[in-house]
């Protein structure tokens, strides 16, 4: 049981580190929890157009946030 | 980490959100509404599960972006990846990434801009719109589901693959749009752009455009280089010449009928053209005057739809052709509108942003193929149905379907499973439920509300022939009346009130669009077995009402006892008791007293063990008298029927069958006649014994009766043998295998018909009849002679008997036994008596010379008859060929037939 679960836990491991890899080939600029949050909600279903919209979006504003914090500051 | 576990997406999402801006939770909580509505209402994704597809694109970007040794790095992860099982979306996280994908030479920021936004609209856009994502499932005409492999554009309805035109058409152009936006250089600026619509095609439009680009004629490869072409005409603007940018705008209105500035309809020739004051170089005339017959194809089905969608005469087939025309003009709409919308977006760019991927005029021509295609097969739909309405319509449809042309075949396919829904639901109704909604007439089951109940099953409905649709065969449309025609039979007239439900168990009314174009793709298979599950069924539990209920077969044989003498003690005891009643002149006859005598005839023969709801039905009937008849001419009897047992024995059935009975009836007392002239001569042979005298009379009486008894046997034998039982054995063989009850009918209206025309009542052997008849005749009198002669010579033997008693008296008595006076009176009146002799002999001669040559004609006549049977009949009735030693026509007639049948040997 436990080793069955070790081997699960293995191959996970080795899933997200492929994950990653291809990940930086496609140079999408996720890092290691995104990427692993983003497979999680693949896995559930999410639709990929609509999440990679999101996650578009969601740099987009936290980079007009940074920009306007530059002018603030 | 590492563990996959299950938490719920909102809570992922929220993770994602402060991960990536990397703010707190309450901070982020703007954004993560956003996310969650975009998740929300993306639910269902538009694009191809298929992680082939997404890995090879990847490996295509990799290359684009010149970095082989990556892309052959990216397959070596994605065979390691697939050897795991711990995903099951692969392709959804693939395609994640490939989407957030930059390529690393590029400045980031305008494209995680442009890429947000329109990677946003796109898939809103797709799903404001039901047609995008539920069309191409749903309608799954030619193949059963858009697997990958199959080319999308092609195997789909008509519909979807304009859907999938809209889809990869415009929409890719923003994103193409920004690609090009800042040129760094115009290798660099090219080259992404290629890259970027190689993968924006394939997954919006389908997986065969990345194995077999040539087969997607919407490629936007092609259009580059022409549009580079175009584009130094469009940057410097010559003085007077329109912009194509303009043209461009006026086409797209031109599209939906609307004038534009300078393409305007010319009501003379009845099309779009341009201006012809306007400056332009002949190719753009030329190209936006190709663009602009799409218009006037919009005009045309258009103008059809709106005549047609208010006129509530045109009927429910009609509606659904214009609902169905409509659907198609809605897709076309979203195409333009889409088209719009990309006018606008570069509008709000400005000028200066147009580029390669901008709206040319030969971009819209090669987009716009399709939707040209598509509109020319409607308009032409639309010319060919011009007119017609109901079953034609669908058949007009239809015969549109056999092009050949696939692509054509589905929009016909899917435009007739429209219009044929409505015909099958009427259908269903009527096979069903053998209900007739048709306010408009447009089902090819025609009901005559004028007709009454007991003509229901032979007047009521009938075929509408122009309304059955021609992929309806007539034997189908046929047997669907039948159906349909049982289940109101049933109702209306045996009062039967099964629910339908009972008689088909596989009922299933409801039907959809779905299932009708499901049906229209197998009409051989389901269609086909639907029907005739419901023909069965139906039919055979109307037989088997027919039959249990209302006693059909029985009444049938009881036809055939009563009314064709089948029941022979009961024809003869009739007879003898109607006898003294019929000789009288048929004005003296009443029905009461018939009636009483046939219910002596049934009580006392073997008819009384028959069912007593047959014995009630059966009547004396007495025909119109005319001056002279006797009762004999007039006597008939008679077989009511009522209910549904009237639908196969109909009022000309029985006339047929009173028309026969008359026959048999007057044949049956020839046979009657002549045991009574047998009986007189059996019983007179011993006591005219004694009157030497009367030998020769009486020997030529014997004869001619026993002319006539072999003549009237052979008759009979060839009535009851070759007539009725034949006829009979058929009929019944027919009636037990009988399916529906109109197979009961024709067997019985065929059985009537053949003993019609074999008892020679039919108008071509009236000839044959009147010989006949004559012959009757003959009879009779040659009865009433031969009762004269009898009386008389009775008579005659009984004055003699007398005369020799009251001489033997007188002698005992003493007396002289005659006196000379008595003897001269008593030979005076036998003289007298002898004298009337040679005149009975003569009348007898006469009588028998009458009746030869009768006999001889009908021979001859039966001779030139077509019927085998008749011609046999003729063989027996002069077997020894008694009557051709007489008759010289005879001899030639019988020999020309011998030797024309040796011949035909």
């Amino acid at each position: 049981m436990a080793s069955a679960a070790n081997a699960n836990l293995n191959a996970v491991r080795e899933t997200m580190d492929v994950l990653l890899e291809i990940s930086r080939l496609l140079n999408t600029g996720l890092d290691m929890e995104s990427l692993s949050i983003c497979v999680r909600l693949c896995e559930q279903g999410i639709n990929p157009e609509a999440l990679s919209a999101v996650i578009k979006e969601l740099r987009k504003a936290s980079e007009s946030l940074k920009v306007s914090e530059n002018c603030t500051n | 980490m590492a563990s996959l576990d299950q938490k719920s997406p909102n809570v992922l999402l929220q993770s994602l959100c402060c991960r990536i801006t990397g703010k707190s939770e309450a901070e982020v909580a703007h954004q993560f509404q956003y996310a969650v509505r975009v998740i929300g209402s993306n639910y269902a994704p538009t694009i191809e599960r298929d992680e082939f597809l997404v890995s090879e694109k990847i490996k295509k970007e990799l290359l684009r972006q010149r970095r082989e040794a990556d892309a052959a790095l990216f397959s070596e992860l994605h065979r390691k990846l697939q050897t795991q099982s711990v995903l099951k979306h692969r392709w959804s996280v693939l395609y994640l990434l490939l989407s957030l994908s930059e390529d690393p030479r590029k400045p980031s920021s305008r494209v995680g801009n442009y890429g947000a936004l329109f990677a946003q609209a796109l898939p809103r856009d797709a799903h404001s719109t039901p047609f995008y994502c539920t069309r191409p499932q749903s309608l799954a005409l030619g193949y059963g589901e858009r697997s990958a492999g199959l080319s999308g554009s092609v195997g789909t309805s008509g519909i979807s693959s304009l859907g999938v035109y809209t889809l990869n058409g415009p929409t890719p152009t923003p994103q193409t749009l920004l690609a090009g936006q800042p040129p760094q250089s115009a290798a660099a600026a090219t080259q992404p752009l290629g890259s970027r619509l190689a993968w924006a095609l394939p997954i919006t439009s389908s997986p065969s455009s990345a194995l077999a680009p040539p087969t997607t004629r919407p490629s936007l490869g092609p259009p580059v280089p022409s549009a580079r072409l175009v584009r130094p005409r469009r940057d410097g603007d010559a003085a007077g010449e329109v912009s194509e940018a303009a043209l461009v705008r006026d086409v797209l209105y031109v599209f939906q009928g609307i004038d534009g500035k300078f393409i305007k309809m010319n009501a003379q020739e009845n099309c779009y053209k341009v201006d012809s004051k306007v400056v332009l170089c002949k190719s753009l005339r030329d190209t936006s005057s190709r663009l602009a017959e799409l218009g006037w194809l919009h005009n045309k089905v258009r103008k059809y739809t709106d005549a047609r969608s208010l006129d509530r005469a045109f009927g429910l087939v009609g509606q659904s052709f214009c609902a169905s025309l409509h659907q198609e003009l809605k897709e076309y709409y979203r195409l333009l509108s889409v088209l719009h919308s990309q006018l606008q977006v570069e509008d709000e760019q400005g000028v200066s942003v147009c580029t390669e991927s901008s709206l040319t005029l030969r971009r819209l021509l090669v987009w716009m193929y399709d939707p040209k295609v598509r509109l020319k097969t409607l308009a032409a739909l639309v010319d060919f149905c011009q007119g017609r309405k109901g079953g034609e319509l669908a058949s007009a449809v239809h015969a549109y379907g056999k092009t050949g042309d696939p692509q054509m075949r589905a929009l016909v396919q899917h435009i007739l499973s429209l219009v044929s829904n409505p015909i099958l639901n009427f259908l269903y109704r009527w096979i069903y439920d053998g209900e007739l909604e048709d306010t408009y007439h447009e089902f090819f089951v025609a009901s005559d509300p004028n007709v009454k109940t007991d003509r229901l099953w032979h007047d009521k409905y009938s075929l509408r022939k122009s309304m059955i649709p021609s992929f309806i065969t007539m034997d189908q449309a046929r047997k669907v009346l039948l159906i349909g025609k049982s289940i109101n039979f049933l109702h209306q007239v045996c009062h039967d009130r099964t629910p339908p439900g009972k008689i088909t168990p596989a009922s299933k009314p409801a039907d959809t669009p779905k299932d009708a174009a499901e049906l229209l793709s197998d009409l051989e298979g389901a269609f086909q077995e639907k029907i005739d599950d419901a023909y069965f069924d139906t039919s055979k539990y109307l037989l088997d009402v027919l039959n249990r209920n209302y006693l059909l077969l029985e009444h049938l044989q009881a036809m055939r006892r009563y009314l064709l003498l089948g029941q022979g003690d009961f024809i003869r005891h009739l007879m003898d008791l109607l006898k003294p009643e019929l000789a009288r002149p048929a004005t003296t006859l009443y029905q009461h007293n018939l009636t009483g005598i046939l219910e002596t005839a049934v009580r006392a023969t073997n008819a009384q063990f028959d069912n007593a709801e047959i014995l009630k039905r059966l009547d004396v009937r007495l025909l119109e008298v005319s001056p002279g008849d006797t009762g004999w001419d007039v006597f008939s009897l008679d077989y009511h029927v009522d209910g549904p047992i009237a639908t196969v024995f109909t009022r000309e059935c029985m006339g047929h069958y009173l028309r026969v009975f008359n026959f048999l009836w007057r044949a049956k007392r020839m046979e009657y006649t002549l045991t009574d002239i047998w009986k007189g001569q059996m019983c007179n042979a011993k006591l005219l014994k004694t009157m030497p005298e009367l030998s020769g009379v009486l020997h030529q009486c014997h004869i001619l009766a026993s002319e006539m008894v072999h003549f009237i046997h052979q008759m009979q034998y060839y009535i009851t043998f070759e007539v009725l039982e034949c006829s009979w054995d058929e009929l019944w063989n027919k009636v037990q295998q009988a399916q529906d009850l109109d197979h009961i009918i024709a067997a019985h209206d065929v059985f009537l018909d053949t003993i019609i025309s074999r008892c020679l009542l039919d108008n071509n052997s009236r000839s044959l009849l009147n010989q006949l008849r004559a012959i009757f005749d003959q009879i009779i009198e040659f009865q009433s002679a031969q009762d004269a002669l009898y009386r008389s010579a009775l008579e005659e033997l009984a004055l003699r008997l007398q005369f020799e008693e009251r001489k033997e008296k007188r002698e005992e008595e003493g007396q002289w036994g005659v006196t000379a006076e008595q003897t001269a009176e008593e030979n005076r009146r036998i003289q007298e008596f002898q004298d009337t002799i040679p005149k009975m002999r003569s009348q007898l001669r006469i009588l028998t010379h009458f009746y030869q040559s009768i006999v001889q004609q009908f021979l001859v006549l039966l001779m030139t008859s077509s019927d085998e049977s008749l011609r046999f009949l003729s063989f027996r009735l002069d077997f020894n060929e008694h009557y051709r030693a007489r008759e010289p026509r005879l001899r030639a007639s019988l020999g020309a037939t011998r030797g024309r049948r040796l011949s035909n040997i």
